[in-house]
């Protein structure tokens, strides 16, 4: 593990990544990360609240794209925090506090479908926000709450 | 030393704090206490990035629906949420002046915060105009209708000009020296 770690860390695109003078490498994947965390999390804070309760008046059907929009914002962050990881291998892959949002966010993945199937399952007709559904919304929030602030602290600890 | 160098020099000596206002600001309580406490910086940073996500989802969707899409929620439906969004705004207004105040050197003399405070301002009066001259027709829209050109123009800046707080924010320490 710990070679194959070593040689991503030496390879031509890890060192692209890491040590390219130009904006276009760490800072624009860092950058677009960024977008991305905006996106998957915003997305879904904006769901989890209406099905907890806030703007009652927002038809759900009409929100469902939100849910395509999370799973963009997913890629693009799955894509370009591989990047990142490419750039800095051994330490990010040795980093307990790496392993902790990973797992979160695998939780968080998990969740989105099954959320978008407790509200959308039973078809437009019968739309309602089941116990079911606000359980996965306020937990889908604390995750994602949780994947932001242990990424956020990756710089630091 | 490039062209680009030679101007943000020039623009920086324009924009520049009085030395002595930044040496009183290094010197409060308030950046005394966020220097010297290993915990706070990261936590504000967490917090930033969270009142981030809160501010561009809850924005974003009603900006999506002035852009004329989701012709079905009524307006006034979103704008329930924007208590949330204005959450976030004011979690991001004190961290970053939390930031600003512990090391204003690296912002002021920041091509990028500069940027940030623009496309912030921009976002601001976009606001603004929507909420002073679009208020009686947002109240008279139903469901279905769409929207008139001023809501979709509106929506687009806000949409754009968030995007760009973000990018400029994230550029940071890139385009400057901050951390």
């Amino acid at each position: 593990m710990m070679e194959l770690l070593a040689a991503l860390e030496v390879s031509a695109f890890a060192t692209w990544v890491r040590e390219a003078s130009t904006i276009w490498a760490y800072p624009t994947i860092l950058t677009l990360h960024t977008v991305g965390l905006g996106v998957l999390v915003g997305a879904n804070a904006a769901f989890d609240l209406r099905v907890l309760g806030f703007g009652r008046q927002i038809p759900l059907a009409p929100i469902e794209w939100l849910f395509p929009a999370m799973w963009v914002g997913f890629w693009l962050n799955a894509i370009t925090g591989a990047m990142l990881f490419s750039a800095d291998p051994i330490e990010k892959g040795t980093t307990a506090l790496f392993m902790v949002k990973l797992s979160i966010v695998m939780v968080g993945v998990v969740l989105i479908p099954l959320l978008r199937r407790a509200v959308y399952s039973r078809g437009c007709a019968a739309l309602a926000v089941t116990p079911l559904a606000k359980t996965f919304a306020a937990v889908s929030l604390v995750v994602w709450v949780a994947a932001t602030v242990t990424g956020r602290w990756m710089a630091y600890w | 030393m490039t062209q680009l160098d030679a101007w943000l020099d020039a623009l920086f000596a324009a924009t520049t704090l009085d030395e002595s206002t930044i040496v009183f600001l290094k010197g409060t309580a308030l950046a005394q206490w966020v220097v010297s406490t290993p915990w706070v910086w990261p936590t504000a940073e967490a917090l930033h990035f969270l009142g981030l996500a809160l501010l561009v989802g809850v924005i974003g969707l009603l900006d999506v629906r002035l852009l004329g899409f989701m012709k079905s929620v009524p307006v006034a439906a979103l704008k329930a949420l924007v208590p949330w969004a204005v959450a976030g705004f004011v979690i991001n207004l004190v961290t970053g002046m939390l930031f600003f105040t512990a090391a204003p050197d690296q912002y002021m003399h920041n091509l990028s915060w500069w940027f940030k405070v623009l496309f912030l301002a921009i976002a601001g009066v976009n606001m603004l105009l929507f909420e002073t001259t679009q208020r009686s027709r947002m109240r008279a829209m139903q469901p279905g209708d769409d929207t008139p050109p001023a809501f979709k123009v509106i929506g687009g800046v806000s949409l754009v000009s968030w995007l760009m707080v973000v990018y400029w924010g994230r550029m940071l320490p890139f385009l400057g020296d901050a951390f």
